[in-house]
């Protein structure tokens, strides 16, 4: 089943007397459980992409279906509850609530569903094992102030899985991390991806990523330029038994080509 | 404790600065306005009950002829109508269980003749003295020789009329027999006591610009001031009230009473008019005997007898209600009955009897009100800066939280509980220290004799005081102002996108 599909995108940013066309009809299908990124050069409009996915924004032309919901036209409070139901997200930086601890930060998604099937020791405990899965159980209590910046990108991963969403988007995960750092965050994500079952959209510049990944989706001028499946992942996922075929297909009109 | 207040009083502490900020004009605000409330309201409580005990009652009596209410302060020269029928009067009043007394009196302008031809004037009032010092708690006292006895004649000058006669006309006033008490006399005026010209009595001519009168020699029985709101009344004289008559020729014939307009007074007593009497305020005298048949007047040849002083004629009734909250139902009852029993009155409030005073209490009030509302203007302003900053400070954090899955009510319930948790620690400090200060100011007894300050005091001792309703209307006024400076600051808060904190980034 395809989680994200995407018609015709485009994007335009008035700037003074002139348009910016951010992204110029953008088609894309992800299927679900993937674990996909996005690369291209500065400008090129993976963030723009990103924040259309994850509801953040919305595009000026053209449909967008996440999980099978028609999002394209939802007025602000639905898709704020997209956002909390539905995706997950890890920016660059200024992820956590300052006033919150760790563990109070991870419940915070939960605590907003007011969900009546979340109970208060339910929420508490998968808070807990979001936050022992990324590695930092014994940081419960710390403030993010008192984390460092590799810390505090994993605990907008616990968050941003929390909730159980469908689909977690990351913008650039790692650029404010060191190497070692930013390729530890990437393979955390990569076996969550694995242990939760949760589609990973995520922009880099990181070419290591590449190894990664089990759909790469380059971009340049607001159209995507290449979409490339990894073989390896592929194959690595059908010897496991999993679904074949996932990662992406689509392509954009403009430029677009397989 | 639910996440929003969690992290609302978590943000307070975080920024320090600010909610300090906030919190302390919060405190300030609080402050002053219900230290203005409590001062406010305890010159309002002086005045009313200075003014309904010592000098009116709740309610005055006048006649249906009067025009206006403001019997008391009317402009110079109009005099008040007269009361015709008292009996009928007194009888509805007896009759009311909710009143708990009354007295009757008249009221008027009287001239003050000097044989140099200078005219001076007084207000004075008519009355039986004794029932008036029962009736208004004894706001009489006297400063040299004696008070008046019921049936006693005389005049008790008021300190105040005193002082300005001497410097109007020239004669300094002491009390039949008593002699100077150089100790009330001026200063200055102590050297020249050898020239001072000192009297005894008084020759009054009751009357206004519309009716003039008989000239009346008076002796002065005492010197007089009012314990309480003296600035106010000293210009107030007090007469037995035959006397009060005879200068006023208030005169009554069987059940009505009838004041003589200037040109009946030619035709029956010319040789009454007193030659000191310049021409100018003759031809000034307006008549007013429409209402009277003058014919039938000269046939009767009107005598002045000496009647039961209830039988004879008034200007005023001065009435104490038994429950002095209940002044409006009193009234329109009273008004009903009056005109059941077919007597020619009306009743009105207080208020309406000291007009000017009670404006100038109202005058008061906005003044202060519009102080207390200046500083809520400031306060407002200053807070929703603050708050528009730290919306603005916030953006990431906000836009992030939006990006997450807040909504933006949660966002606006946030920021709310904010400032109502600033609004309820300082604000509400800050009226309990009012309340301490304004019973502090109350326990330092602070008298005055200054006329603003004996206005803005409501009487001559400064007794703020808050009622538990003073308390709630600054609660009120405090949550609205809390409410008012949120609002845009709430806007804007509400109005951050997550798009706004990626961009920050
Ligand atoms: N709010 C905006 N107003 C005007 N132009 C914008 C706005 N946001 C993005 N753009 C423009 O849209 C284009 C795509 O921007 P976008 O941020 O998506 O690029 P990107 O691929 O994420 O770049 P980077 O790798 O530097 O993050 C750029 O030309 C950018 O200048
Ligand atoms: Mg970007």
């Amino acid at each position: 089943m395809d989680i994200i599909e995407m018609k015709n995108i485009k994007k335009d940013y008035p700037l003074g007397e002139t348009i910016v066309h951010a992204l110029r009809g953008v088609d894309l299908s992800v299927e679900e459980g993937g674990f996909i990124s996005i690369i291209g050069p500065s400008g090129s409009g993976k963030t723009t992409l990103l924040n259309i996915i994850g509801c953040i924004d919305t595009a000026t032309e053209g449909s967008v279906k996440i999980a099978d919901e028609d999002i394209t036209a939802l007025d602000d409070k639905k898709l704020t509850n997209i956002r909390l139901f539905k995706v997950g997200f890890i920016f660059q930086t200024f992820n956590l609530i300052p006033v919150l601890n760790l563990l109070e930060n991870v419940e915070f998604p939960l605590l907003l569903m007011k969900d009546k099937s979340w109970s208060r020791t339910d929420i508490r405990a998968r808070a807990e094992k979001c936050i022992d899965d990324v590695g930092l159980k014994d940081f419960m209590e710390h403030r993010p102030a008192e984390l460092s910046g590799g810390q505090r990108q994993r605990v907008a991963i616990a968050r941003a899985l929390v909730t159980k969403p469908q689909i977690v988007l990351a913008d650039e995960p790692t650029a404010n991390l060191d190497s070692e750092t930013g390729a530890n965050i990437l393979k955390l994500m990569k076996h969550l991806n694995e242990t939760e079952n949760v589609t990973f959209v995520f922009s880099t510049h990181d070419p290591d990523v590449l190894q990664y990944a089990s759909q790469v989706i380059k971009i340049k001028d607001g159209a995507i330029v290449e979409k490339a499946g990894s073989e390896r992942q592929s194959r690595s996922r059908q010897a496991k038994g999993k679904s074949a075929g996932r990662g992406v297909k689509g392509g954009s009109r403009p430029k677009g080509r397989i | 404790m639910g996440i929003i207040p969690k992290i609302a009083w978590r943000n307070i502490q975080r920024h320090r600065g600010k909610s300090l900020v906030i919190g302390i004009i919060l405190f300030l605000g609080a402050l002053i306005m219900t230290i203005g409330n409590g001062v406010i309201s305890g010159m309002e409580k002086g005045l009313r009950e200075n003014i309904m005990n010592r000098f009116t009652g709740q309610i005055v009596i006048v006649s249906s002829n009067q025009v206006e209410d403001n019997v008391i302060f009317t402009p110079m020269g109009k005099d008040v109508e007269v009361i015709t029928g008292y009996d009928k009067i007194k009888k509805v009043l007896e009759g009311r269980d909710y009143i708990d007394r009354f007295m009757p009196a008249a009221k008027g302008l009287t001239l003050i003749l000097n044989e140099n031809g200078d005219l001076g004037y007084s207000l004075v009032l008519g009355v039986r003295f004794e029932d008036y010092q029962k009736m208004f708690l004894h706001n009489v006292q006297l400063v040299e020789g004696a008070y008046l006895k019921n049936d006693d004649r005389g005049i008790l000058i008021s300190s105040g009329n005193r002082t300005r006669i001497f410097d109007e006309q020239g004669f300094w006033l002491v009390p039949r027999g008593r002699g100077v008490n150089e100790k009330n006399l001026p200063p200055e005026e102590l050297k020249r006591r050898d020239s001072l010209d000192v009297r005894e009595s008084l020759v009054l001519m009751g009357g206004s610009m519309e009716n003039t009168s008989r000239d009346l020699k008076v002796d002065v029985k005492g010197i007089v001031r009012y314990e309480y709101l003296d600035e106010f009344w000293k210009n107030f004289s007090i007469m037995d009230i035959e006397s009060f008559r005879e200068a006023f020729q208030y005169v009554t014939a069987s059940d009505s009473l009838v004041k003589i307009s200037s040109e009946k007074q030619k035709i029956l007593e010319s040789d009454n008019l007193d030659n000191l009497f310049g021409d100018t305020l003759v031809e000034k005298a307006v008549t007013t005997g429409k209402r009277y048949d003058i014919t039938g007047l000269i046939g009767k040849k009107v005598v002045q007898k000496r009647l039961d002083v209830d039988s004879g004629a008034y200007s005023l009734v001065f009435v104490k209600l038994k429950d002095a909250g209940r002044i409006g139902k009193s009234l329109e009852d009273l008004n009903a009955k009056l005109k059941a029993a077919g007597a020619e009155a009306r009743a009105v409030s207080w208020k309406a009897a000291v007009g000017q005073l009670a404006d100038m209490a109202m005058i008061m009030r906005g003044v202060a009100t519009g102080f207390v509302l200046l500083i809520f203007f400031v306060a407002i302003i200053i807070i929703m800066n603050t708050l528009s900053m730290a919306a603005l400070e916030r953006v990431s954090e906000i836009g992030m939280m939006r990006a997450v899955g807040a909504q933006k009510s949660f966002i606006a319930k946030m920021f709310f509980a904010e400032t109502a948790m600033i609004s309820f620690i300082f604000g509400g400090a800050g009226i309990l220290a009012g309340i301490g200060a304004v019973h502090l100011l109350d326990l330092l007894n602070i008298t005055t004799d200054n006329h603003v300050l004996v206005l803005l005091f409501g009487g001559n001792v400064f007794r703020p005081g808050l009622d538990f309703i003073d308390i709630l209307i600054g609660i009120v006024e405090l949550v609205t102002v809390t409410a008012i400076a949120t609002v845009y600051p709430l806007k804007v808060a509400r109005g951050i996108t997550p798009l706004d904190a990626i961009m920050r980034d």
